[in-house]
Protein backbone atom coordinates (compact mmCIF):
# COMPACT_ATOMS: atom_id res chain seq x y z
CA UNK A 1 0.00 0.00 0.00
CA UNK A 2 1.27 3.51 -0.57
CA UNK A 3 0.98 4.47 3.08
CA UNK A 4 0.67 2.06 5.95
CA UNK A 5 -2.12 2.68 8.33
CA UNK A 6 -0.97 5.71 10.33
CA UNK A 7 -2.56 6.75 13.55
CA UNK A 8 -2.75 10.53 13.44
CA UNK A 9 -3.36 12.46 16.67
CA UNK A 10 -7.03 13.21 17.25
CA UNK A 11 -7.92 16.67 16.05
CA UNK A 12 -9.54 19.11 18.41
CA UNK A 13 -10.45 22.68 17.67
CA UNK A 14 -7.35 24.80 17.77
CA UNK A 15 -4.81 22.03 17.10
CA UNK A 16 -2.41 22.60 14.24
CA UNK A 17 -3.34 20.63 11.12
CA UNK A 18 -0.16 18.82 10.22
CA UNK A 19 -0.49 15.67 8.20
CA UNK A 20 2.21 14.77 5.73
CA UNK A 21 1.46 11.87 3.44
CA UNK A 22 4.50 10.20 2.04
CA UNK A 23 4.41 6.92 0.21
CA UNK A 24 5.99 3.97 1.88
CA UNK A 25 7.59 2.85 -1.35
CA UNK A 26 11.23 3.29 -2.19
CA UNK A 27 12.76 2.94 -5.64
CA UNK A 28 16.30 1.71 -6.20
CA UNK A 29 18.21 2.86 -9.26
CA UNK A 30 20.35 -0.02 -10.50
CA UNK A 31 22.97 -0.45 -13.16
CA UNK A 32 21.45 -2.41 -16.08
CA UNK A 33 22.82 -5.93 -16.47
CA UNK A 34 22.43 -5.79 -20.25
CA UNK A 35 23.24 -2.71 -22.33
CA UNK A 36 20.17 -0.39 -22.46
CA UNK A 37 19.48 2.53 -24.82
CA UNK A 38 20.56 5.91 -23.43
CA UNK A 39 17.04 7.06 -22.56
CA UNK A 40 16.25 4.00 -20.44
CA UNK A 41 16.72 3.94 -16.66
CA UNK A 42 16.38 0.73 -14.67
CA UNK A 43 14.82 0.61 -11.19
CA UNK A 44 14.05 -2.06 -8.63
CA UNK A 45 10.63 -1.24 -7.27
CA UNK A 46 8.39 -2.79 -4.60
CA UNK A 47 6.16 -5.58 -5.86
CA UNK A 48 2.93 -3.72 -5.10
CA UNK A 49 3.74 -0.73 -7.34
CA UNK A 50 2.11 -0.52 -10.75
CA UNK A 51 3.28 1.32 -13.86
CA UNK A 52 1.03 4.26 -13.10
CA UNK A 53 2.30 4.38 -9.53
CA UNK A 54 5.90 4.52 -10.72
CA UNK A 55 5.07 7.21 -13.27
CA UNK A 56 3.33 9.41 -10.71
CA UNK A 57 6.06 8.78 -8.14
CA UNK A 58 8.84 9.92 -10.46
CA UNK A 59 6.93 12.83 -11.93
CA UNK A 60 5.55 14.30 -8.73
CA UNK A 61 8.34 13.68 -6.24
CA UNK A 62 11.40 13.94 -8.44
CA UNK A 63 10.10 15.97 -11.43
CA UNK A 64 11.41 13.41 -13.88
CA UNK A 65 9.55 13.48 -17.24
CA UNK A 66 8.55 9.90 -17.91
CA UNK A 67 7.78 8.64 -21.41
CA UNK A 68 7.08 4.93 -21.20
CA UNK A 69 7.40 2.34 -18.43
CA UNK A 70 7.66 -1.40 -18.69
CA UNK A 71 7.82 -3.68 -15.67
CA UNK A 72 8.61 -7.28 -15.06
CA UNK A 73 8.89 -9.48 -11.98
CA UNK A 74 12.15 -11.29 -11.46
CA UNK A 75 11.77 -14.64 -9.81
CA UNK A 76 14.35 -15.13 -7.04
CA UNK A 77 15.82 -18.60 -7.19
CA UNK A 78 14.65 -21.31 -4.82
CA UNK A 79 17.26 -23.82 -5.88
CA UNK A 80 20.10 -23.35 -3.42
CA UNK A 81 20.12 -25.41 -0.29
CA UNK A 82 21.63 -24.63 3.09
CA UNK A 83 23.66 -26.89 5.39
CA UNK A 84 20.40 -28.55 6.53
CA UNK A 85 19.48 -29.35 2.93
CA UNK A 86 16.55 -26.96 3.09
CA UNK A 87 15.77 -24.87 0.07
CA UNK A 88 16.73 -21.23 0.52
CA UNK A 89 14.58 -18.75 -1.38
CA UNK A 90 16.08 -15.55 -2.69
CA UNK A 91 13.44 -12.80 -2.64
CA UNK A 92 11.50 -11.89 -5.78
CA UNK A 93 11.67 -8.31 -6.97
CA UNK A 94 10.06 -6.13 -9.60
CA UNK A 95 12.18 -4.34 -12.21
CA UNK A 96 10.96 -1.23 -14.02
CA UNK A 97 12.47 0.07 -17.25
CA UNK A 98 11.65 3.77 -17.49
CA UNK A 99 12.11 5.62 -20.79
CA UNK A 100 12.59 9.32 -20.26
CA UNK A 101 10.62 11.88 -22.24
CA UNK A 102 11.75 15.12 -23.89
CA UNK A 103 14.89 13.57 -25.32
CA UNK A 104 16.64 13.24 -21.96
CA UNK A 105 19.30 10.61 -21.49
CA UNK A 106 20.85 8.95 -18.50
CA UNK A 107 23.95 6.82 -18.06
CA UNK A 108 24.58 4.98 -14.85
CA UNK A 109 27.69 6.57 -13.27
CA UNK A 110 30.79 4.68 -12.30
CA UNK A 111 30.46 4.37 -8.53
CA UNK A 112 33.83 2.71 -8.01
CA UNK A 113 36.35 4.78 -9.94
CA UNK A 114 39.92 3.57 -9.94
CA UNK A 115 41.94 5.47 -7.36
CA UNK A 116 45.41 6.64 -8.18
CA UNK A 117 47.65 4.27 -6.25
CA UNK A 118 50.70 6.54 -5.85
CA UNK A 119 51.19 7.28 -2.12
CA UNK A 120 51.91 10.77 -0.82
CA UNK A 121 55.50 12.00 -0.61
CA UNK A 122 57.58 11.26 2.48
CA UNK A 123 55.04 8.87 3.96
CA UNK A 124 55.52 5.37 5.38
CA UNK A 125 53.75 3.70 2.41
CA UNK A 126 56.03 5.34 -0.09
CA UNK A 127 59.15 4.11 1.72
CA UNK A 128 57.72 0.62 2.01
CA UNK A 129 56.86 0.53 -1.67
CA UNK A 130 60.30 1.73 -2.62
CA UNK A 131 61.87 -0.91 -0.43
CA UNK A 132 59.73 -3.67 -1.99
CA UNK A 133 60.61 -2.47 -5.45
CA UNK A 134 64.31 -2.51 -4.67
CA UNK A 135 64.02 -6.04 -3.27
CA UNK A 136 62.29 -7.24 -6.42
CA UNK A 137 64.91 -5.56 -8.56
CA UNK A 138 67.66 -7.37 -6.62
CA UNK A 139 65.95 -10.71 -7.17
CA UNK A 140 65.86 -10.19 -10.95
CA UNK A 141 68.73 -11.52 -13.01
CA UNK A 142 71.22 -9.44 -14.91
CA UNK A 143 69.35 -8.20 -18.01
CA UNK A 144 72.46 -8.61 -20.08
CA UNK A 145 72.14 -12.37 -19.70
CA UNK A 146 68.96 -12.35 -21.81
CA UNK A 147 66.86 -14.58 -19.53
CA UNK A 148 69.44 -17.33 -19.12
CA UNK A 149 69.61 -18.59 -15.51
CA UNK A 150 72.69 -18.47 -13.32
CA UNK A 151 72.91 -22.23 -12.90
CA UNK A 152 75.27 -22.29 -15.81
CA UNK A 153 78.50 -20.41 -15.83
CA UNK A 154 81.27 -19.95 -13.36
CA UNK B 1 75.93 -44.57 -75.12
CA UNK B 2 77.29 -41.40 -73.64
CA UNK B 3 78.72 -40.49 -77.02
CA UNK B 4 75.51 -41.37 -78.80
CA UNK B 5 73.41 -39.21 -76.51
CA UNK B 6 75.64 -36.20 -77.00
CA UNK B 7 73.47 -33.59 -78.55
CA UNK B 8 74.49 -31.35 -81.42
CA UNK B 9 75.59 -27.82 -80.65
CA UNK B 10 72.72 -26.34 -82.55
CA UNK B 11 69.81 -27.20 -80.25
CA UNK B 12 66.30 -26.86 -81.69
CA UNK B 13 64.11 -24.30 -79.88
CA UNK B 14 61.47 -26.73 -78.81
CA UNK B 15 63.38 -29.63 -77.34
CA UNK B 16 60.51 -31.24 -75.52
CA UNK B 17 58.43 -33.29 -77.99
CA UNK B 18 55.05 -32.33 -76.40
CA UNK B 19 55.83 -28.65 -76.47
CA UNK B 20 55.59 -28.57 -80.27
CA UNK B 21 51.80 -28.42 -79.80
CA UNK B 22 52.18 -24.73 -79.04
CA UNK B 23 53.09 -24.06 -82.65
CA UNK B 24 50.24 -26.15 -84.00
CA UNK B 25 47.37 -24.29 -82.23
CA UNK B 26 48.25 -20.62 -82.14
CA UNK B 27 44.73 -19.12 -82.15
CA UNK B 28 43.08 -21.02 -79.31
CA UNK B 29 45.39 -20.18 -76.41
CA UNK B 30 42.89 -21.45 -73.83
CA UNK B 31 44.10 -24.58 -72.24
CA UNK B 32 41.26 -26.77 -71.05
CA UNK B 33 41.66 -27.81 -67.42
CA UNK B 34 42.40 -31.43 -67.16
CA UNK B 35 41.25 -31.65 -63.51
CA UNK B 36 38.02 -30.28 -61.91
CA UNK B 37 38.39 -26.99 -59.92
CA UNK B 38 39.61 -27.31 -56.34
CA UNK B 39 36.78 -26.25 -54.03
CA UNK B 40 35.82 -27.03 -50.49
CA UNK B 41 33.85 -30.17 -49.87
CA UNK B 42 30.08 -30.11 -49.58
CA UNK B 43 29.51 -32.68 -46.88
CA UNK B 44 32.50 -32.36 -44.55
CA UNK B 45 32.01 -31.12 -40.98
CA UNK B 46 34.04 -27.95 -41.51
CA UNK B 47 33.52 -24.21 -41.81
CA UNK B 48 34.63 -24.24 -45.46
CA UNK B 49 32.04 -26.91 -46.22
CA UNK B 50 29.33 -24.83 -44.55
CA UNK B 51 30.33 -21.80 -46.61
CA UNK B 52 30.23 -23.88 -49.76
CA UNK B 53 26.77 -25.17 -48.88
CA UNK B 54 25.53 -21.60 -48.45
CA UNK B 55 27.14 -20.64 -51.75
CA UNK B 56 25.47 -23.54 -53.55
CA UNK B 57 22.12 -22.56 -52.07
CA UNK B 58 22.57 -18.96 -53.19
CA UNK B 59 23.48 -20.10 -56.71
CA UNK B 60 20.46 -22.38 -56.79
CA UNK B 61 18.14 -19.55 -55.77
CA UNK B 62 19.66 -17.17 -58.34
CA UNK B 63 19.14 -19.71 -61.10
CA UNK B 64 15.54 -20.63 -60.32
CA UNK B 65 12.40 -19.07 -61.84
CA UNK B 66 10.49 -16.35 -60.01
CA UNK B 67 7.87 -18.18 -57.99
CA UNK B 68 10.29 -20.89 -56.98
CA UNK B 69 12.76 -18.17 -56.00
CA UNK B 70 10.19 -16.61 -53.70
CA UNK B 71 9.38 -19.91 -52.07
CA UNK B 72 13.07 -20.81 -51.66
CA UNK B 73 13.87 -17.47 -50.02
CA UNK B 74 11.00 -17.69 -47.56
CA UNK B 75 11.09 -21.40 -46.91
CA UNK B 76 12.99 -21.79 -43.63
CA UNK B 77 11.07 -20.50 -40.63
CA UNK B 78 12.93 -19.23 -37.59
CA UNK B 79 12.24 -16.80 -34.78
CA UNK B 80 12.06 -13.29 -36.21
CA UNK B 81 11.25 -9.81 -35.00
CA UNK B 82 7.80 -8.65 -36.10
CA UNK B 83 7.99 -4.96 -36.94
CA UNK B 84 4.68 -3.12 -36.72
CA UNK B 85 4.69 0.07 -38.80
CA UNK B 86 2.31 1.72 -36.33
CA UNK B 87 4.07 1.12 -33.07
CA UNK B 88 3.68 2.45 -29.53
CA UNK B 89 7.44 2.42 -28.92
CA UNK B 90 9.23 5.70 -28.23
CA UNK B 91 11.32 7.28 -31.01
CA UNK B 92 10.54 4.43 -33.37
CA UNK B 93 11.66 6.29 -36.48
CA UNK B 94 15.35 5.92 -35.63
CA UNK B 95 14.94 2.21 -34.98
CA UNK B 96 13.00 1.61 -38.21
CA UNK B 97 15.55 3.61 -40.19
CA UNK B 98 18.32 1.46 -38.76
CA UNK B 99 16.50 -1.80 -39.55
CA UNK B 100 15.83 -0.80 -43.16
CA UNK B 101 18.99 1.26 -43.87
CA UNK B 102 16.96 4.34 -44.73
CA UNK B 103 18.09 7.94 -44.62
CA UNK B 104 15.45 10.56 -43.88
CA UNK B 105 15.45 13.82 -45.82
CA UNK B 106 12.97 16.42 -44.58
CA UNK B 107 10.91 18.01 -47.33
CA UNK B 108 9.83 16.45 -50.59
CA UNK B 109 12.03 15.99 -53.69
CA UNK B 110 12.21 18.82 -56.25
CA UNK B 111 9.33 17.40 -58.24
CA UNK B 112 6.84 18.31 -55.52
CA UNK B 113 8.39 21.57 -54.33
CA UNK B 114 5.92 24.49 -54.21
CA UNK B 115 7.73 26.43 -56.96
CA UNK B 116 7.34 23.63 -59.45
CA UNK B 117 4.74 23.41 -62.19
CA UNK B 118 1.14 23.41 -61.00
CA UNK B 119 -1.15 20.69 -62.25
CA UNK B 120 -3.22 22.17 -65.06
CA UNK B 121 -6.90 21.47 -64.78
CA UNK B 122 -7.13 20.08 -61.30
CA UNK B 123 -6.31 23.37 -59.65
CA UNK B 124 -9.42 25.01 -61.07
CA UNK B 125 -11.59 22.11 -60.00
CA UNK B 126 -10.56 22.21 -56.39
CA UNK B 127 -10.26 25.97 -55.98
CA UNK B 128 -13.72 26.71 -57.30
CA UNK B 129 -15.56 24.06 -55.34
CA UNK B 130 -14.60 22.41 -52.07
CA UNK B 131 -16.65 24.29 -49.55
CA UNK B 132 -18.67 21.55 -48.01
CA UNK B 133 -16.68 18.93 -46.18
CA UNK B 134 -18.72 15.96 -47.32
CA UNK B 135 -18.91 17.11 -50.92
CA UNK B 136 -15.22 17.92 -50.92
CA UNK B 137 -14.09 14.35 -50.53
CA UNK B 138 -16.53 13.29 -53.23
CA UNK B 139 -15.14 15.90 -55.56
CA UNK B 140 -11.64 14.87 -54.70
CA UNK B 141 -12.45 11.28 -55.58
CA UNK B 142 -14.04 12.37 -58.81
CA UNK B 143 -11.05 14.49 -59.71
CA UNK B 144 -8.62 11.72 -59.03
CA UNK B 145 -10.65 9.22 -60.94
CA UNK B 146 -10.93 11.56 -63.90
CA UNK B 147 -7.24 12.29 -63.91
CA UNK B 148 -6.21 8.71 -63.62
CA UNK B 149 -8.63 7.55 -66.29
CA UNK B 150 -7.48 10.29 -68.54
CA UNK B 151 -3.81 9.56 -68.35
CA UNK B 152 -3.53 5.87 -68.05
CA UNK B 153 -6.04 3.10 -67.62
CA UNK B 154 -5.25 -0.25 -66.08
CA UNK B 155 -4.70 1.34 -62.68
CA UNK B 156 -5.56 -0.85 -59.73
CA UNK B 157 -7.14 0.64 -56.65
CA UNK B 158 -7.18 -1.81 -53.87
CA UNK B 159 -9.01 -1.41 -50.56
CA UNK B 160 -7.53 -2.88 -47.39
CA UNK B 161 -4.67 -4.80 -48.97
CA UNK B 162 -1.99 -6.69 -47.13
CA UNK B 163 1.65 -5.83 -47.61
CA UNK B 164 4.34 -8.08 -46.15
CA UNK B 165 8.09 -8.28 -46.37
CA UNK B 166 10.72 -10.50 -44.83
CA UNK B 167 14.40 -9.55 -44.59
CA UNK B 168 17.56 -10.04 -42.60
CA UNK B 169 19.88 -7.38 -41.21
CA UNK B 170 22.72 -7.54 -38.75
CA UNK B 171 23.85 -10.45 -36.61
CA UNK B 172 23.68 -11.38 -32.98
CA UNK B 173 25.54 -13.90 -30.87
CA UNK B 174 23.25 -16.63 -29.58
CA UNK B 175 23.46 -16.31 -25.78
CA UNK B 176 22.26 -19.74 -24.65
CA UNK B 177 21.40 -23.12 -25.99
CA UNK B 178 23.14 -25.74 -28.03
CA UNK B 179 24.10 -23.06 -30.58
CA UNK B 180 25.63 -20.77 -27.99
CA UNK B 181 28.36 -18.43 -29.19
CA UNK B 182 27.53 -18.68 -32.88
CA UNK B 183 26.55 -15.71 -35.03
CA UNK B 184 23.00 -15.65 -36.25
CA UNK B 185 21.39 -13.13 -38.63
CA UNK B 186 18.56 -11.04 -37.16
CA UNK B 187 15.36 -11.62 -39.11
CA UNK B 188 12.51 -9.13 -39.48
CA UNK B 189 9.00 -9.34 -40.84
CA UNK B 190 6.53 -6.58 -41.56
CA UNK B 191 2.82 -7.34 -41.99
CA UNK B 192 1.13 -4.11 -42.91
CA UNK B 193 -2.53 -3.33 -43.63
CA UNK B 194 -2.75 0.08 -45.29
CA UNK B 195 -6.13 1.65 -45.84
CA UNK B 196 -5.86 1.61 -49.64
CA UNK B 197 -3.31 1.20 -52.33
CA UNK B 198 -2.89 2.34 -55.93
CA UNK B 199 -0.79 0.15 -58.20
CA UNK B 200 0.33 0.81 -61.76
CA UNK B 201 1.74 -1.40 -64.52
CA UNK B 202 4.90 0.68 -64.96
CA UNK B 203 7.59 1.82 -62.55
CA UNK B 204 7.53 5.43 -61.34
CA UNK B 205 10.61 7.46 -62.30
CA UNK B 206 13.29 7.79 -59.67
CA UNK B 207 13.57 10.91 -57.53
CA UNK B 208 17.33 10.90 -57.13
CA UNK B 209 20.13 8.92 -58.79
CA UNK B 210 21.48 5.84 -57.04
CA UNK B 211 24.87 7.40 -56.45
CA UNK B 212 23.37 10.30 -54.54
CA UNK B 213 22.41 7.91 -51.77
CA UNK B 214 26.03 7.03 -51.02
CA UNK B 215 26.47 10.17 -48.93
CA UNK B 216 23.19 9.93 -47.05
CA UNK B 217 23.31 9.26 -43.31
CA UNK B 218 21.55 6.35 -41.72
CA UNK B 219 21.20 6.46 -37.91
CA UNK B 220 23.09 3.60 -36.28
CA UNK B 221 21.49 2.03 -33.24
CA UNK B 222 24.01 -0.23 -31.51
CA UNK B 223 21.39 -1.92 -29.30
CA UNK B 224 19.49 -5.14 -29.87
CA UNK B 225 16.03 -4.70 -31.43
CA UNK B 226 14.22 -6.23 -28.46
CA UNK B 227 15.07 -3.14 -26.40
CA UNK B 228 12.79 -1.03 -28.59
CA UNK B 229 10.57 -3.02 -27.46
CA UNK B 230 10.18 -5.48 -30.32
CA UNK B 231 8.99 -9.05 -29.97
CA UNK B 232 9.91 -12.26 -31.75
CA UNK B 233 7.65 -14.89 -33.21
CA UNK B 234 7.98 -17.67 -35.70
CA UNK B 235 5.45 -18.05 -38.49
CA UNK B 236 5.23 -18.01 -42.25
CA UNK B 237 7.66 -15.65 -43.95
CA UNK B 238 5.42 -13.64 -46.27
CA UNK B 239 6.51 -11.38 -49.11
CA UNK B 240 3.46 -9.78 -50.66
CA UNK B 241 2.84 -6.46 -52.45
CA UNK B 242 -0.95 -6.54 -52.38
CA UNK B 243 -1.39 -8.59 -55.52
CA UNK B 244 -0.29 -12.09 -56.33
CA UNK B 245 2.80 -12.72 -58.44
CA UNK B 246 1.30 -13.13 -61.97
CA UNK B 247 -0.57 -9.80 -61.75
CA UNK B 248 0.72 -7.39 -64.46
CA UNK B 249 -0.10 -4.35 -62.33
CA UNK B 250 2.74 -4.98 -59.92
CA UNK B 251 4.47 -1.65 -59.37
CA UNK B 252 3.34 0.56 -56.54
CA UNK B 253 2.19 4.14 -56.82
CA UNK B 254 0.60 5.45 -53.64
CA UNK B 255 -0.55 4.06 -50.37
CA UNK B 256 -2.95 5.66 -47.93
CA UNK B 257 -2.63 5.04 -44.23
CA UNK B 258 -4.97 6.01 -41.45
CA UNK B 259 -3.73 6.92 -38.00
CA UNK B 260 -5.56 4.84 -35.37
CA UNK B 261 -7.34 6.54 -32.48
CA UNK B 262 -4.64 5.50 -30.05
CA UNK B 263 -2.07 7.72 -31.78
CA UNK B 264 -4.20 10.76 -32.40
CA UNK B 265 -2.67 14.08 -31.56
CA UNK B 266 -5.11 14.96 -28.79
CA UNK B 267 -4.53 11.72 -26.95
CA UNK B 268 -0.77 12.07 -27.10
CA UNK B 269 -1.03 15.70 -26.03
CA UNK B 270 -2.99 14.59 -22.96
CA UNK B 271 -0.14 12.27 -22.09
CA UNK B 272 2.40 15.05 -22.76
CA UNK B 273 3.99 13.13 -25.60
CA UNK B 274 3.34 15.49 -28.49
CA UNK B 275 6.87 15.07 -29.83
CA UNK B 276 6.11 11.42 -30.55
CA UNK B 277 3.47 12.30 -33.17
CA UNK B 278 5.95 13.12 -35.94
CA UNK B 279 8.24 10.24 -34.96
CA UNK B 280 5.28 7.86 -35.20
CA UNK B 281 4.33 9.09 -38.67
CA UNK B 282 7.89 8.83 -39.93
CA UNK B 283 8.33 5.35 -38.52
CA UNK B 284 5.06 4.29 -40.10
CA UNK B 285 6.14 5.64 -43.48
CA UNK B 286 9.60 4.04 -43.33
CA UNK B 287 8.32 0.60 -42.40
CA UNK B 288 5.29 0.52 -44.73
CA UNK B 289 7.05 1.89 -47.78
CA UNK B 290 10.15 -0.23 -47.27
CA UNK B 291 7.97 -3.32 -47.07
CA UNK B 292 6.02 -2.35 -50.19
CA UNK B 293 9.02 -1.41 -52.35
CA UNK B 294 11.00 -4.39 -51.07
CA UNK B 295 8.16 -6.73 -51.98
CA UNK B 296 7.90 -5.11 -55.44
CA UNK B 297 11.64 -5.62 -55.96
CA UNK B 298 11.37 -9.26 -54.87
CA UNK B 299 8.53 -9.76 -57.33
CA UNK B 300 10.96 -8.63 -60.05
CA UNK B 301 13.57 -11.13 -58.93
CA UNK B 302 15.87 -8.92 -56.83
CA UNK B 303 16.75 -10.22 -53.41
CA UNK B 304 19.49 -10.09 -50.84
CA UNK B 305 22.25 -11.52 -53.03
CA UNK B 306 20.99 -9.94 -56.27
CA UNK B 307 20.70 -6.26 -55.60
CA UNK B 308 18.26 -3.99 -57.47
CA UNK B 309 19.54 -2.62 -60.76
CA UNK B 310 17.14 0.34 -60.75
CA UNK B 311 15.55 2.20 -57.85
CA UNK B 312 12.00 1.30 -56.86
CA UNK B 313 9.86 4.29 -55.95
CA UNK B 314 6.59 4.59 -54.08
CA UNK B 315 4.60 7.24 -52.28
CA UNK B 316 2.43 7.32 -49.20
CA UNK B 317 0.00 9.67 -47.55
CA UNK B 318 -0.59 9.21 -43.84
CA UNK B 319 -3.56 11.01 -42.39
CA UNK B 320 -5.95 11.13 -39.53
CA UNK B 321 -8.51 13.12 -41.48
CA UNK B 322 -7.33 16.52 -40.32
CA UNK B 323 -3.56 16.41 -40.73
CA UNK B 324 -1.86 15.02 -43.82
CA UNK B 325 1.74 13.89 -44.19
CA UNK B 326 3.28 13.06 -47.54
CA UNK B 327 6.17 10.65 -47.98
CA UNK B 328 8.21 9.52 -50.98
CA UNK B 329 10.41 6.47 -50.70
CA UNK B 330 13.18 5.31 -52.99
CA UNK B 331 14.49 1.78 -52.54
CA UNK B 332 18.10 1.66 -53.73
CA UNK B 333 19.19 -1.55 -52.10
CA UNK B 334 17.69 -4.77 -50.85
CA UNK B 335 21.03 -6.28 -49.84
CA UNK B 336 20.84 -5.73 -46.09
CA UNK B 337 22.19 -8.91 -44.53
CA UNK B 338 25.59 -8.88 -42.87
CA UNK B 339 27.44 -10.77 -45.62
CA UNK B 340 26.64 -8.25 -48.35
CA UNK B 341 26.16 -5.10 -46.31
CA UNK B 342 29.85 -4.52 -45.60
CA UNK B 343 30.74 -3.14 -49.03
CA UNK B 344 27.31 -1.87 -50.03
CA UNK B 345 27.43 1.94 -50.07
CA UNK B 346 23.83 2.32 -51.23
CA UNK B 347 21.15 3.49 -48.85
CA UNK B 348 17.41 3.82 -49.15
CA UNK B 349 15.95 7.31 -48.95
CA UNK B 350 12.72 8.64 -47.48
CA UNK B 351 11.55 12.15 -48.22
CA UNK B 352 8.77 13.38 -45.99
CA UNK B 353 6.87 16.39 -44.76
CA UNK B 354 5.68 17.34 -41.34
CA UNK B 355 1.96 16.91 -40.84
CA UNK B 356 0.10 19.67 -42.66
CA UNK B 357 -3.36 20.83 -41.68
CA UNK B 358 -5.92 20.35 -44.40
CA UNK B 359 -8.52 22.67 -42.89
CA UNK B 360 -8.73 24.79 -39.80
CA UNK B 361 -12.21 23.99 -38.64
CA UNK B 362 -15.65 22.81 -39.72
CA UNK B 363 -18.38 25.20 -38.62
CA UNK B 364 -22.03 24.70 -39.50
CA UNK B 365 -21.27 22.51 -42.45
CA UNK B 366 -18.70 24.97 -43.84
CA UNK B 367 -15.01 24.21 -44.09
CA UNK B 368 -12.99 27.10 -42.69
CA UNK B 369 -9.44 27.68 -43.84
CA UNK B 370 -9.04 24.93 -46.41
CA UNK B 371 -5.34 24.76 -47.21
CA UNK B 372 -4.94 24.78 -50.97
CA UNK B 373 -1.30 23.85 -50.77
CA UNK B 374 -2.14 20.58 -49.13
CA UNK B 375 -4.79 19.80 -51.71
CA UNK B 376 -2.39 20.66 -54.49
CA UNK B 377 0.28 18.41 -53.00
CA UNK B 378 -2.24 15.60 -52.82
CA UNK B 379 -3.21 16.03 -56.43
CA UNK B 380 0.43 16.24 -57.48
CA UNK B 381 1.10 13.04 -55.64
CA UNK B 382 -1.70 11.25 -57.38
CA UNK B 383 -0.75 12.70 -60.73
CA UNK B 384 2.82 11.45 -60.57
CA UNK B 385 3.03 9.08 -63.48
CA UNK B 386 5.77 7.00 -65.11
CA UNK B 387 7.44 8.08 -68.35
CA UNK B 388 5.17 6.57 -70.98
Amino acid sequence: MPVTRLLHPLYQLGNPQLRIFRPNWFLTLVRPGKEQPPDTVQFRVPMEMTKYDIKNYLEKIYNVPVGAIRTRIQFGSNKKRNHLNQKVKQPDYKVAYVQLAQGQTFTFPNIFPEKDQTPTEGSMEEMQEKFMEDEKQRQKLDPRRGGVTEWFGL
Amino acid sequence: MAARTRLSLLLPKSLHPLRTHRHVHTEAAVKEPSYPPIVASLTAKSKAARLRQIEERVKKICASPLDEKLSLITRIQRMKFVVYPQTFARNPDRWHQHFTKTAYIPGLPEKFSPGAESPPAAQDHTAATGIDDAAFSEIRDLVTRVILHEHWHKVKKHLNPQVSFYWRRGTRTIPKGHRKGRLEPIRFQIDDHPHSQIRIPQQLPQFAPLEASYTAEVPEVPYAPNLMPLFRRQYENNIFTGAKLPDPVCYGHTQFHLVPDRYHRERLARQQQSDQVEAFLRANAVASLFAWTGAQATYQGFWNYEDVSRPFVSQAVITDGHYFSFFCYQLNTVALSSEVDGNNPRKNILWGTESLRLYQDVQDGEVVGLDDGVVRLLVQFLMNQPHS
